[in-house]
């Protein structure tokens, strides 16, 4: 039998070198070195994976991590980490706070900063810092991973899940590779668990009826890997993707455009989304509203021509642009998992996988969450703690169960937009208009003031039960650095607080946060909103 | 013939001098506490991690250049102003970096063989 030391570089099962028990079928030729049974296999290397994983590991598991990364339509691709680390939440944050930094540097001159001659940004410049962050972060878990005894795979190609059997689930990785000599090779590697965790999260949706939009279009998952400025960007969608992209193009000195088919911030409250737009477009970022595009073509220049149609007036309009970045929606990653053929069941319309209270599958040892369970938030602190949750239920250290309810979350707009609990709709919707109180305020953060920065959207908005104790159902925030503001009352939402506690809370002054003590304003009461000086 | 090119250096002058030298090339660097007459460090990990680190050496992609770098003595590298710890960055030694690239690994990672490997076989 061959010595594995000399084909594993072959099947780039690098860290595996020394002790490769596996079954290798190569071109029908079995190298049958022993089995080995892992206690679990984490399919995905994300926010999720990687803490159910390193969880287990801790608590003694034989765990075994698998991620693999397929290139976007125009060949991006990255390392370990998932969404939030290279292609979301990370380099989102960065180039948002790039695009604070260019606001700050204006407001700076009205308080006596003396800056010589126009202010301009460099694309490439943030680029590289942002990208050399994420790949710090790589490495960080590659370091992390490898010190655990964790065998990570890094597959080129499909996984698909063959066959199940009684307590072991057998995953036949199928990876067609090209080495030297650039002949496809099939490797498939067995590995035995006796429970498997997919968290293979999701991607960003081209809208591929549009003629043009593949080949033409970018989205999320190139945005922060471009090594040269987009450029004038047409933006479509009006997720919260949507809109942070915006946001932080605009924000640089990109000439940004936004195109909306509906409604902004589908699923939040759409008073506070309308705040988040309005200013927006006051600071430059221009919005095409009830607009769909209907194509996309390259002139012989080189730019973007897109048509689109104005829902409005129902005709055609055209525009140029360097680049046009889809933000319509993402897709769960269970195509290449063959997940019928072992019978986990998927939501129908959706596409992602039907999943309990404790994450389990309609397969029994097969568990799935994060970004791919049905139901599930989208974001990285509910996966992280899901995983980490379901890694010590898996080896019977609890019977804790993760709890989905009053996540807060913060959209980082340029205005940015922190919140907990029901919007004001759905708390009308579940309680009814008259059992509900709205308390709100505009308010002006302190800093603006010098800056003479208009703060028309900067607002408050406590959403309460009425009468009784006066339990806060929602809270809403935009302003400036609203996921800190945010946090901290998410734990006093956590801890059932009412009107009462919040009036009763003292406010740290002066901030903007303290504002949220000192609502007494409801909106049945008609009154005027805006917050006086102190 | 080795694979490899590499460079044994003394203090930072020499190290950056050696390495503008060699731009373009794939450079690793492995920094530890100076050598007395005997070949040992007054740094224990280091003399605990060279012969792991060397242990790997076969695994340096073709053409890259590895940098034994001395930093000098005990005191030297105490006074936290020190050219290797505010320019360079370097937190402890022994540390061992890819040079321009994020990946490094320091003080108890250089002892494991699998994580040095790791680096020097990294696309």
């Amino acid at each position: 039998m061959s010595n594995l030391r000399h084909t594993c570089w072959l099947c780039l099962l690098w860290s595996h070198y020394q002790h490769c028990p596996i079954e290798i079928e190569w071109h029908g030729i079995w190298f049958v070195t022993g089995t080995f049974d892992y206690d679990l296999v984490v399919i995905g290397g994300g926010s999720g994976g990687l803490a159910c994983s390193k969880e287990a590991a801790q608590l003694g598991q034989k765990v075994a991590v698998l991620d693999y990364v397929e290139p976007s339509v125009k060949g991006t691709k990255w390392g370990i980490g998932g969404t939030c680390v290279n292609v979301g939440c990370i380099p989102k944050k960065l180039m948002h706070q790039a695009a604070l930094l260019g606001t700050a540097l204006k407001d700076a001159q009205k308080y006596g900063w003396q800056i010589p001659g126009p202010i301009s940004h460099d694309w490439s410049t943030m680029a590289e810092a942002v990208q050399n962050h994420v790949r710090s972060l790589n490495w960080g878990h590659r370091v992390q991973l490898q010190d655990n005894l964790f065998f990570f795979y890094e597959l080129l190609f499909h996984t698909i899940l063959k066959e199940y059997n009684f307590n072991t689930a057998i995953l036949h990785f199928v990876f067609p590779i090209e080495v030297i000599m650039s002949l496809p090779l099939v490797w498939q590697i067995m590995l035995t668990a006796k429970n498997i965790v997919i968290a293979t999260g999701g991607r960003p949706k081209y809208p591929t009826h549009i003629p043009g939009a593949v080949e033409h279009g970018i989205t999320s998952d190139d945005i922060f890997w471009l090594k040269e400025s987009p450029g004038k960007t047409l933006v479509v969608g009006a997720s919260y993707v949507a809109l942070e992209c915006a946001g932080f193009l605009t924000g640089i000195g990109l000439e940004t455009t936004v195109m909306v088919r509906s409604i902004p911030l589908r699923g939040f409250d759409q008073q506070m989304a309308g705040l988040v737009t309005d200013y927006m477009e006051a600071y430059g970022t221009k919005f095409s509203w009830r607009s769909v595009p209907k194509s996309v073509d390259k002139l012989s220049s080189g730019v973007l021509q897109v048509t689109w149609t104005d829902e409005q007036t129902g005709k055609d309009q055209r525009d140029t642009f360097d680049s046009v970045l889809w933000a319509v929606g993402r897709a769960p990653e269970t195509k290449t998992l063959g997940l019928e053929k072992v019978g986990v069941k998927l939501n129908k319309e959706s596409g992602k996988i039907l999943v309990a209270a404790d994450e389990s599958t309609s397969v029994p040892n097969i568990y799935a969450f994060g970004d791919i369970g049905e139901g599930r938030p989208e974001l990285t602190p509910t996966a992280i703690k899901a995983g980490k949750l379901l890694a010590r239920r898996l080896a019977g250290q609890t019977n804790e169960l993760m709890n989905y309810d009053n996540v807060a979350t913060t959209v980082f707009t340029p205005l940015e937009y922190g919140c907990v609990g029901l919007s004001e709709e759905e708390a009308e919707s579940r309680h009814g208009k008259d059992s509900i109180e709205v308390y709100h305020a505009f308010y002006k953060p302190l800093e603006f003031t010098v800056a003479e920065r208009d703060a028309s959207q900067c607002y408050i908005k406590v959403v309460c039960k009425r009468g009784g104790d006066q339990r806060i159902l929602g809270l809403h925030f935009t302003g400036p650095n609203a996921g800190e503001v945010t946090q901290g009352f998410a734990m006093g939402f956590q801890c059932g607080a009412t009107l009462t506690h919040l009036k009763e809370t003292v406010g740290i002054h002066p901030t903007c946060a303290e504002e949220l003590t000192k609502v007494n304003v409801s909106k049945r009461s008609g009154l005027d909103a805006t917050v006086t000086g102190c | 013939m080795s694979h490899y090119e590499e460079v044994k250096v003394h203090g930072y002058d020499e190290f950056c001098k050696a390495v503008s030298e060699r731009k373009g090339n794939d450079i690793f660097a492995y920094f530890s506490g100076d050598i007395d007459t005997q070949g040992l460090s007054w740094c224990p990990d280091c003399v605990k991690a060279e012969p792991i680190v060397r242990g790997e050496m076969s695994h340096l992609p073709e053409g890259s250049v590895f940098f034994y770098c001395q930093v000098g003595e005990r005191p030297y590298w105490k006074d936290p102003n020190n050219e290797f710890k505010k320019t360079l960055k370097l937190s402890g030694v022994p540390t061992l970096i890819r040079y321009g690239t994020p990946q490094k690994l320091v003080e108890e990672e250089c002892f494991k063989a699998d994580l040095v490997r790791m680096m020097f076989t990294e696309d």
